[in-house]
């Protein structure tokens, strides 16, 4: 637990991976290119001391992402979001199961969220109930711009996608964490295009819709559905590295957001291992508005907001009690491994920072 | 190789400045941003051939990922070409993509005229759909700065939402003077964002003439003043939009180079 200006700051990071782009693994030119492409957001948005080898990249195990997360202690937990790509690779990207794994041994530390994909028909409907049924889920991710046979994506709105949504009502998962932004093969611009949300987000008032990426290259629209759609929430993954290098970048797309979503509806996100939590969550709360950001917006970003944004909003969507888990974290596998133990006791807890 | 002597070549039209020139107005078209200051220009190649006095160029470029949108690639190659064909000193003229997943359709689709419908029938839409919702997205950007920089000339709400395209003519170079009140005193504005804002406009083609108004709601309507604030607020984000995503290509560009070994530095 990071401890910063005297206050204990629990951070839930809320999409992350685990990811196998092997060169065993790769089945198409395709799953090198997208190994690839995320190796240069890495390297664009990553301090040049904490970059990963491309093959470090490549693929990573358990104990590489234990050590990330919690080695310095920063982050509390971390929310899975699979991303299966068989058509890229063998044995799929981040999915569901090998997910699964890390969160059976780390029951605390870890939530997987499910996935679904309308064109996967009555299977996947099956598919869908099965992961409900294996874990407590309560998300899923979606990737509306996948390309699968001949289809270029699918629209959330859609009549497919609404029995699935209701189905998860049904199996009460509220969360439903949409891919919208960096993408592979957009071949038609539409598959960036956040319209779809608008609908679906009002025609189930009961589900909780997660933009990631705050639908980068689509702020503006995504902004503006989101600030007359309540259940509309924003994931900073991708937009939060800005603050590496282009501050100025950064504090202009935290003001847009704050101005339309207010600071309830944002989720900070590492997008592990595109970046790493341990210095990213230092790098956000260090990060401010200029003064003339402040007095555009007229929005705060002070300590408050930060610690909702890194982890109660997340807290509050996934029906964690953040001091309950404080209580469970203490004397976990990881809490005795890394030596954390005290961090979670009442006592302000201070994280090592790096510096 | 042919007689032509280095002398005669020197006489051309057609010089390595000359084409980043014609290329410069060549956009990205969702950064709105000039292609030659993204950086995208690998190499320009200049050879002479048989005619004397014209010369065969080859462009080559790359885009910041392998799957930047082939619309936009296209796009991109499309404008190049024309903007260096039609160059006077230009006998032939290649545009070569380079490093993206549809490199081959897209240069040999430019290079023999092909229309972007028949190289990728499976696309949705066609291109010119396409550029106009990403012209679209740049007027609405390039309406802010315009209407930021009326602002901070002194001009009100209500004085802004009652311009048209005649009122911006008087322009002497870096600063517009606009008439108010009968022209009785005078703003003076910078002239960029609003020449920047003019062309974009009428590339969408939202102006419907002269002394109609020169700002415009997302739909094309002209703008009342109950919703000017909102609206400016709605185009900030529009703007915003367009840098943040102009920033995540920058930096992908910069890491791309470096591993391709074609960085700058």
């Amino acid at each position: 637990m990071y401890s910063h200006e005297g206050e204990d700051i629990f951070v839930i990071d809320g999409h992350i991976h685990m990811w196998d782009a092997s060169e065993e693994n790769v089945k198409s030119k395709g799953g090198e290119q997208f190994i690839e492409c995320f190796y240069d957001y890495h390297t664009g948005f990553t301090p040049e001391d904490r970059q990963w080898t491309y093959d470090e990249y490549r693929a990573y195990d358990a104990d590489r992402l234990k050590d990330d997360f919690f080695t310095n202690g920063v982050v509390d937990m971390g929310i899975f979001q699979p991303t299966h790509l068989k058509d890229f690779y063998h044995e799929g990207f981040n999915t569901f199961d090998r997910l699964g794994e890390m969160a059976d041994t780390y029951p605390d530390r870890f939530i997987v969220n499910g996935r679904f994909d309308p064109r996967d028909g009555e299977e996947g409907m099956q598919e869908l109930e099965r992961q409900a049924n294996v874990r407590d889920m309560k998300g899923v991710k979606v990737y509306t711009a996948e390309w699968k046979g001949e289809s270029k994506g699918w629209r959330l709105d859609s009549d497919e996608s609404y029995e699935f949504l209701e189905k998860c009502v049904e199996l009460g998962v509220k969360n439903i964490h949409a891919h919208k932004g960096p993408t592979i093969r957009p071949l038609n611009r539409d598959a960036f295009d956040v319209a779809d949300i608008d609908d679906a987000a009002s025609t189930f008032p009961e589900l909780n819709f997660v933009v990631e990426h705050v639908g980068l290259p689509r702020l503006d629209d995504f902004c503006w559905i989101a600030a007359q759609e309540p259940n509309v929430y924003g994931g900073l993954a991708v937009a939060a590295p800005l603050a590496v290098h282009r501050q100025e970048k950064f504090g202009e797309i935290m003001g847009e957001l704050l101005f339309w979503l207010g600071e309830d509806r944002l989720l900070f996100g590492s997008d592990y291992a595109l970046w790493n939590p341990d210095w990213l969550v230092e790098t956000f709360l260090e990060s401010e508005l200029t003064p003339a950001q402040e007095a555009e917006y007229g929005v705060d970003f002070g300590l408050e907001t930060k610690k909702k944004i890194l982890g109660e909003n997340a807290a509050e969507l996934y029906d964690i009690d953040i001091e309950e888990q404080k209580r469970k974290l203490q004397n976990d596998d990881v809490s005795v491994e890394y030596g954390l133990e005290s961090m979670y006791s009442n006592t302000v807890g201070g994280a090592v920072a790096d510096d | 190789m042919s007689g032509a002597d280095s002398h005669q070549r020197d006489d051309r039209s057609v010089s390595q400045p000359v084409i980043r020139e014609a290329l410069r107005p060549v956009l990205d078209p969702e950064l709105d941003e000039s292609i030659v200051d993204l950086g995208y220009i690998d190499e320009v190649v200049i050879e002479p051939t048989p005619s004397a006095d014209r010369s065969a160029v080859t462009v080559r470029f790359t885009l910041p990922t392998a799957w930047c949108s082939p619309a936009f690639a296209w796009m991109m190659a499309s404008d190049a070409h024309e903007a260096v064909s039609t160059l006077s000193g230009v006998e032939t003229t290649e545009i070569i993509l380079q490093d993206h997943m549809h490199e081959d359709e897209i240069t040999t689709g430019i290079n023999t005229g092909q229309p972007f419908e028949a190289v990728f029938p499976d696309a949705d839409g066609g291109l010119e759909a396409v550029r106009a919702s990403l012209d679209h997205k740049a007027r609405l950007a390039r309406q802010f700065d315009a209407v930021d920089a009326l602002l901070k000339a002194g001009m009100t709400p209500g004085q802004i939402v009652s311009l048209t395209p005649s009122d911006i003519t008087d322009s002497s170079g870096d600063r517009t003077h606009i008439y108010l009140q009968d022209g009785s005193f005078a703003v003076s504005a910078p002239t960029e964002p609003l020449t920047e804002y003019l062309e974009m406009a009428n590339e969408e083609g939202c102006l419907t003439g002269d002394d109609e108004p020169l700002f415009r709601t997302p739909k094309g309507e002209p703008v009342s003043i109950e919703i000017f604030e909102q609206l400016h607020r709605r185009n900030r984000s529009a703007k915003v939009n367009v840098n943040g995503q102009g920033t995540v290509c920058e930096a992908l560009n910069e890491s791309r180079r470096k591993a391709l070994g074609r960085s700058d530095d």
